[in-house]
């Protein structure tokens, strides 16, 4: 319990942060593939005022409980991959 | 009959220069050379080769520039994320990422943390086997 209550480190943050860059690149469809990656980014960044709080402990929670949707729909999406790539994966002639 | 024996043998005397040297120009531009190519890209797969150090620093330097939150004009080859570029800690972990998919390779996390700077980064590419 004594673990669970310390505030996560920075360096469990970044790492968990991390985590959810990778899992956002394995969304074959670039709607997806962004929007994860900007929502993890714009999460992150809320929450970066709750050093060594309970606040932090329930967001740091929250953010691994995420993290495991994120994967399960990574291998869901990647089912249903999309056909055709969408116009901003294109490359600018 | 001797003729014809005579013809059909040095037909097929004939025929052979004709072939042979299509078989050899198959064996030399397909099998060979495949081959070969096989054998050198596995061992590039598995070995690795480092790359130039001043390719590098020119690929992390574009790599900075073209992020989102960077003024391109202040990359240097010796700029710090933090210091001199503005990032914060979350934006370095981003920047970082990136390399890893211009670099075509996995940074462990204890090394990602190492990486702070554009040096920091061009060394640690540089010195790495399976950078691309």
């Amino acid at each position: 319990m004594a673990a669970a209550a310390a505030a996560p480190t920075r360096a469990e943050v970044l790492s968990l942060f991390r985590s959810f860059l990778r899992t956002a690149k394995q969304f074959s469809d670039y709607n997806i593939r962004e929007y994860t990656r900007r929502r993890a980014a714009d999460a992150f960044r809320e929450n970066r005022a709750l050093a060594d709080s309970p606040a932090a402990n329930a967001a740091f929670a929250e953010g691994k409980k995420q993290l495991e949707v994120a994967k399960r729909q990574a291998v869901v999406y990647s089912l249903y991959a999309p056909k055709a790539k969408n116009v901003m994966e294109l490359k600018v002639q | 009959m001797a003729m014809a024996a005579a013809r059909r043998a040095l037909l097929a005397h004939l025929r052979v220069p004709v072939a042979r040297p299509l078989a050899a120009e198959a064996a030399a531009a397909g099998t060979v050379p495949a081959a070969r190519r096989l054998l050198s890209s596995t061992t590039e797969d598995t070995k690795g080769s480092f790359l130039d150090k001043d390719e590098v620093a020119d690929r992390v330097v574009s790599v900075v520039k073209n992020f989102q939150k960077v003024e391109p004009s202040k990359v240097t080859h010796t700029a710090h994320f933090q210091k001199d570029l503005g990032l914060d800690s979350l934006d370095t972990v981003e920047v970082v990422m990136a390399f890893e998919e211009e670099f075509g390779f996995e940074i462990p996390d204890n090394e990602a943390e190492k990486i702070d700077s554009i040096k920091t980064a061009v060394n640690f590419i540089a010195s790495h086997p399976q950078a691309k």
